[in-house]
């Protein structure tokens, strides 16, 4: 699924944010976050980090809206999620995060891992950094 | 990306029409191989994510470039756009018939493209497709 944890060494691309310092570290951490509710199947906590507008594209080519991704979140199977790497690029307002992931869980018994690419959009609305999009895509060789 | 019946959100219609046109400038680039074009709608930081893998602004030109002259056909199902102040994010679906190696390979994918208005320009920062299920 869309996320990724913070192990993430990130590196600045375009111009920085001027009105947000931190733009980088606070999104990465919320990327952290993202990564745990699945884990833990916590929709609460991802449900403060995406926009009520926020749309995903998956790996399947499915569209999810926020209510959609929470409810997924919920029924999640990932048991760990590590990020290979992430990279942030500012736009002003706007920051674009991407990266790796892997994820390893268990699913009607069977365990699995997957690997995946991802590009994530934020925006900074009303003094925070959410989330209004999210691409992710089955990892090539 | 062609683009067709696209819904508009938050009755933005100027930004969502000037989006599009984007989106339609892009498409026309492409298959016409038109590097110099793309230049001016790829920002420097474009991130893109096709088959799986992450490119570059220089990786796309670069494979742009490289693409063989055999037309491919790129026809767009419903799209949407949302806007964001400066930011406008376009979901949709293409379909694209491309031959390779004589052998004639329809396919059909969901794209999703993060656009920001730089200085009175919409440029593609972030974009990728996911093949969709049979």
């Amino acid at each position: 699924m869309i996320s990724l944890l913070a192990w993430a060494g990130t590196s600045a691309g375009y111009a920085q944010a001027g009105f947000d310092a931190d733009a980088e570290s606070k999104i990465v951490a919320m990327e952290h976050v993202w990564a745990q509710a699945y884990t833990i199947r916590d929709p609460k906590a991802l449900a403060s980090i995406l926009d009520d507008g926020f749309v995903c594209v998956t790996s399947e080519g499915k569209v999810l809206t926020k209510a959609e991704v929470l409810a997924d979140v919920k029924t999640s199977t990932a048991l760990q999620i590590l990020t290979e790497s992430m990279v942030v690029h500012l736009h002003g307002d706007t920051a674009i995060v991407s990266g790796n992931f892997r994820t390893k869980g268990v699913e009607r018994d069977k365990p699995y891992t997957r690997r995946e690419r991802f590009v994530d959009t934020w925006l900074y609305k009303n003094g925070q950094w959410v989330s209004i999009a999210s691409m992710v895509s089955f990892a090539g060789n | 990306m062609l683009l067709s019946a696209p819904a508009q959100e938050g009755g933005k219609g100027g930004a969502t029409t000037a989006v599009l046109a984007r989106e339609q400038a892009w498409s026309d680039a492409e298959s016409r191989n038109d590097n110099r074009a793309l230049e001016r709608i790829f920002d420097d930081a474009l991130v893109y994510i096709e088959d799986g893998r992450l490119a570059t602004k220089g990786e796309c030109l670069s494979r742009v470039r490289r693409a063989d002259s055999h037309p491919r056909q790129i026809v767009a199902g419903a799209t949407t756009v949302r806007i964001f102040n400066s930011t406008a994010i376009v979901v949709g679906i293409y379909r694209e018939i491309s031959v390779k190696d004589g052998k004639v390979l329809p396919s059909q994918s969901r794209f999703i493209d993060t656009w920001v208005n730089k200085k009175g320009s919409w440029m593609l920062v972030a974009a990728g497709a996911s093949p969709l299920s049979k």
